[in-house]
């Protein structure tokens, strides 16, 4: 991983914290590349969901609404939803990880993306969490 | 919320912590699956610090243990464990699944779940006040925060704790302890042939229960002679391949131990225990549905979880209890009580997961 990141330690654990992204509430994060954003699960979420062992990906082409479940990831411990964090088309889902669900947990920053969506409409990207906020987030509900 | 006593360790070790029954424990460190792999081909450490550990003292201890638990343990000798055993309610409906410990005639251990021990201890107490018994007679001391329990699993244990100076570990036999053990500067109350990963059928892990400052000396010494620490998914997925039943999951105070299918941890025969004469009865009159095993078709990645419903055609028939990916056979198991009528072991039937079906293969246990 070229890009910055910096280790929070909470009582539970050590989590990675990519700088130059935006968070959700519900532990997605976010790149924004023009009109593009590529979005994927927090180190938080994945090691809270741990072994992930399948996905559920969107099809490309489709509309999502901010807040919709775009994707459902399953670990040894829980199925999660993943839910958009802006509305938009699906441009690209990561193929990848229908064979490698692992890369998830491995990178979730990087060959753990999930989807890269079209963006709809960027007012949306102001209500998306810094890093500072998302580390308060991940303080606060441990 | 309880913390373990080895948390400070296994933090160094790198684990995930989370809330286990109201304990901050360690879930993982890192990788479940290669934990249990780990635990099949070698030697794993498990602390299991939340499990409760009570002594029952005094020369009463016998007839309340006798009065309260499903095993005959008249049977038992000094040094010698009862095997998995239960607590019933007045119903039959289990209370615990608990491990009994003979010390000696007038003093016994017991290990339970810690979601039970204070509804353990408090059952223990009304008894002994309903048996007419003093704190004379029997006393009921609850140990588990003052101590540490350390379960080495996997064929590697044995080489583990010899190669750390426990010479006598190869004298133990299954389900058998021995008591006040030391080893160099460590001091360990007690060490028993047990554990909850495959011992019924292996005999391969230990479990070593010391205070606390030992405790850490001990989790040190034994990492530094190879083991690899695992967490309680890890366990769990573990237990499951053996189709052992957790509490609250798979079993509860609602759950006749012969709809469990729960055979080892009764003694067939003992009717005098409270709720033993219902289950029993039970056991002549016939239930309704029986706990079954679940396995997946292979590359099927869902895992099966608690509240899946079991379809046969339209009809829901059974409900998944427990489940998980078993690394040792490369397959999506789980549980379910499933109603007696549609029990067609190895047959398929349908499972509802998520709205979709899959079919699912109904088994006996264990699973490896």
């Amino acid at each position: 991983m070229s890009e910055a990141h910096i280790t929070v330690r909470t009582s539970t654990g050590e989590y990675l914290i990519r700088l130059d992204v935006r968070y959700t509430e519900s532990d997605e994060w976010v790149l924004i590349r023009g009109n593009t954003a590529l979005i994927g699960i927090t180190d938080y979420a994945q090691k809270k969901l741990r072994s992930i062992v399948n996905v559920e990906l969107p099809a490309i082409g489709k509309y999502v609404k901010k807040g919709e479940s775009v994707a459902v990831i399953e670990s040894v411990k829980a199925v999660a939803d993943v839910y958009s964090p802006l509305s938009g088309r699906i441009l690209e889902v990561n193929n990848e990880l229908l064979t490698h669900p692992e890369y998830i947990n491995e990178d979730p920053y990087g060959k753990g993306w999930i989807i890269k969506l079209e963006i709809s409409d960027v007012n949306e990207i102001n209500d998306l969490l810094s890093h500072e906020k998302y580390i308060e987030k991940i303080r606060s509900s441990e | 919320m309880l913390r373990t006593p080895l948390e400070g360790i296994e933090r160094a070790h790198g684990a995930n912590l989370g809330l286990f029954a109201g304990w901050l424990t360690a879930l993982d460190f890192g990788d479940p699956i290669s934990e249990c792999r780990a635990t099949r081909s070698s030697a794993t450490l498990f602390d299991v610090s939340h499990m409760g550990r009570l002594e029952v003292d005094g020369n009463k201890s016998f007839e309340l243990l006798d009065k309260l638990i499903t095993k005959d343990l008249s049977t038992l000798n000094p040094g010698e464990m009862s095997g998995p055993a239960l607590i019933l309610n007045e119903n039959g409906g289990i209370k615990d699944d608990i491990m009994v410990y003979m010390v000696n005639d007038n003093k016994w251990l017991i290990v339970c779940n810690a979601v039970n021990r204070v509804k353990d201890i408090n059952w223990l107490l009304e008894w002994r006040d309903r048996l007419g018994f003093t704190n004379g007679d029997v006393s009921v001391k609850d140990l588990t925060t003052d101590s540490v329990l350390i379960a080495v699993q996997g064929p590697k244990s044995l080489e583990l704790l010899e190669s750390i100076g426990i010479k006598d570990a190869c004298k133990i036999s299954l389900l058998n302890f021995m008591q006040n053990i030391r080893v160099g500067e460590l001091s360990i109350y007690l060490i028993s042939r047990s554990g909850w990963t495959g011992e019924e059928v292996r005999s391969y892990g230990f479990e070593l229960w010391t205070d606390v400052l030992n405790g850490v000396k001990l989790y040190e010494s034994l990492i530094k002679a190879g083991a690899k620490p695992a967490g309680l998914i890890a366990r769990d997925i573990l237990r499951i391949e053996m189709g052992y039943v957790l509490y609250g999951n798979d079993i509860d105070e609602a759950v006749s131990p012969i709809e469990a299918r729960y055979w080892m941890a009764l003694s067939r025969g003992k009717d005098e225990c409270v709720g033993c004469d219902r289950v029993w009865s039970k056991y002549v009159g016939g239930v309704n549905r029986l706990r079954y095993g679940l396995k997946l078709k292979r590359g099927v990645k869902h895992i099966l979880r608690r509240g899946y419903k079991i379809l046969a055609g339209d009809e829901v028939v059974g409900e998944v209890t427990s489940g998980s990916y078993s690394p040792t056979i490369e397959r999506s198991i789980g549980m379910a009580y499933i109603k007696v009528d549609h029990a067609y072991i190895g047959f398929n039937l349908d499972v509802d997961i998520r709205g979709n079906r899959y079919e699912v293969k109904i088994t006996d246990f264990p699973f490896i």
